[in-house]
């Protein structure tokens, strides 16, 4: 996952590093010069005389190197470049650049201390601020009234009822008890598909017939839910642009009816920063409250993972990493991060 | 294997068929992106080598017209994210030419995948087979 991302900010962390590393060697050159001067006279002081070692202490390793905006400047703008170039957002871009570039210059580092660890520590905390806090599903969960009802909608082809199982297997495994609202009676064969999911997994499917209307679906689901003292519902949508406006309505009419808890956005990690665009237009006409990537494992590049969540302010809940239920995994920053870096740096 | 089970085999079947389209497209997509690409670079090429910068521009339905590239060395490039920039003749090149391992990386993850469905999809047609022919057998015993 992110494989291609991983490789460029390596990349990118090697430039920075060797860009304050040659600004370090820079400032020490002269201390070193100042060393071999002192050698030369070395003989007229005691050889007992500690002070020598202290003071090459002093100023080789001791002294203090403040990184300035040309250091880096060359660096940044590769940073910028890789990061473009994995189809991070510009805005988002600028944010971690910007993050970086506060991080780094005017640091008062230490020569002897690591650039690695310098440049891998502003790079994390970049990183961290624009992903945000990601989203607990199961702690929401667990801190609201039963049944959470949990709309899913997006555009079409996305792995929307896959994904619906998906976080119905989860949420199964994680104790929850789940009910699944087929609310996608539009597109042939959707009923089918999530009937198929349903019992795979073990959850109760709501279902009325092809061309029902989804509304009374969900509704009813939920009715099942409250009567038979269930956890969860969710409710899958059928997909759908952002520009048709008779399915936004019935959308909004679905939120009328249904009045979810939370409205998740679905989209595909691999659409790039077409997923990022099309997210904030579902933001602003019908709203969400967290979103869902799919595909993620196919996606070398990440711009949407780490664009997403910052360009609409919405936490990212999980990625959809493979075609077997157990293949999404909840989006955890720290741990992100951490695959791109490396956590052991 | 009954009735219900046939009916379920037939609907895995369906949705693994949907599945594999879905892919099928991705692998299209991707090809069609990589052809682009190794165009884009003939022509970086070409330009470079024709001393005038003369280029023949495809007009459609078939059509070309002679056209002379003002400023060959500079190449908008379209990096991702929406973001274009200007870069020389060869290192627009060698953007095309990462683009195009990485596409070919895509692709090869998403051949794995078409061939796990498929080998899912064999197996599911093989059951669907065994159970037709039982039933078919079972009715030919009832007459």
């Amino acid at each position: 996952m992110f494989g291609g991302l991983k490789e460029k900010l390596q990349a990118a962390r090697d430039r920075l590093g060797s860009s304050i590393q040659g600004a370090a060697a820079a400032a020490q050159a002269p201390v070193t010069t100042g060393t071999a001067t002192g050698s030369a006279s070395d003989k007229t002081i005691s050889p007992a005389a500690p002070t020598f070692a202290d003071k090459v202490k002093v100023l080789v390793l001791d002294r203090e190197l403040i990184v300035s905006e040309k250091d880096i400047s060359d660096a940044l703008s590769e940073l910028e470049m890789t990061l473009l170039e994995s189809d991070v957002a510009l805005p988002v871009c600028d944010a971690i650049i910007a993050h970086v570039r506060t991080s780094l210059i005017g640091k008062h580092r230490k020569i002897g201390q690591s650039v690695d660890a310098l440049v891998v520590g502003a790079l994390r905390s970049a990183l961290l601020e624009v992903l945000g806090k990601g989203f607990n599903l199961v702690e929401y969960i667990r801190t609201h009234s039963r049944p959470v009802k949990i709309l899913f909608t997006g555009v079409n082809g996305t792995g929307k009822t896959t994904t619906v199982a998906k976080i119905g297997a989860y949420l199964k495994k994680q104790g929850y008890t789940v009910v699944i609202g087929g609310g996608d009676t539009y597109r042939a064969g959707a009923l089918e598909q999530i009937g198929v999911h349903a019992e795979r997994i073990g959850i109760k499917l709501i279902q009325h017939q092809e061309g029902a209307d989804p509304s009374a679906v969900l509704f009813d689901s939920v009715q099942y839910a409250i009567s038979h003292k269930i956890d969860v519902v969710l409710a899958d949508t059928a997909g759908r642009f952002h520009t048709k406006s008779n399915l936004m309505n019935q959308l909004e009419k679905i939120r009328r009816v249904m009045k979810p808890d939370l409205v998740i956005y679905v989209d595909e990690a691999v659409a790039g920063n077409d997923a990022v665009i099309r997210a904030a237009e579902f933001d602003r006409t019908v709203g969400a409250d967290a979103i869902v990537l799919t595909k993620a494992d196919m996606d070398s590049r990440g711009g949407a993972a780490i664009s997403i969540a910052h360009t609409i302010g919405k936490p990212l809940m999980f990625l959809g990493t493979g075609q077997r239920y157990e293949d999404i995994i909840p989006f955890e920053p720290a741990q992100i991060v951490d695959e791109l870096l490396g956590s052991d740096r | 294997m009954d009735q219900n089970e046939l009916m379920t085999l037939q609907h895995y079947m369906k949705e693994y068929g949907q599945q594999a389209e879905i892919f099928v497209g991705q692998m299209e997509m991707l090809e069609n992106g990589r052809m682009e690409a190794f165009a884009a670079i003939d022509t970086l090429e070409a330009m470079v080598a024709a001393d005038d910068g003369t280029v023949l521009l495809q007009i459609g339905g078939g059509a070309s017209v002679r056209a002379k590239v003002l400023e060959p060395d500079k190449i908008l490039v379209s990096i991702g994210a929406e973001v274009v920039v200007e870069r020389s003749n060869k290192d627009a090149v060698e953007f095309l030419k990462e683009r195009i391992i990485e596409m070919e990386a895509s692709q090869k993850k998403v051949a794995e995948t078409l061939d796990r469905l498929r080998s899912q999809m064999n197996e599911i047609n093989k059951r669907l087979e065994s159970g037709y022919q039982q039933a078919v057998a079972a009715g030919q015993d009832q007459e």
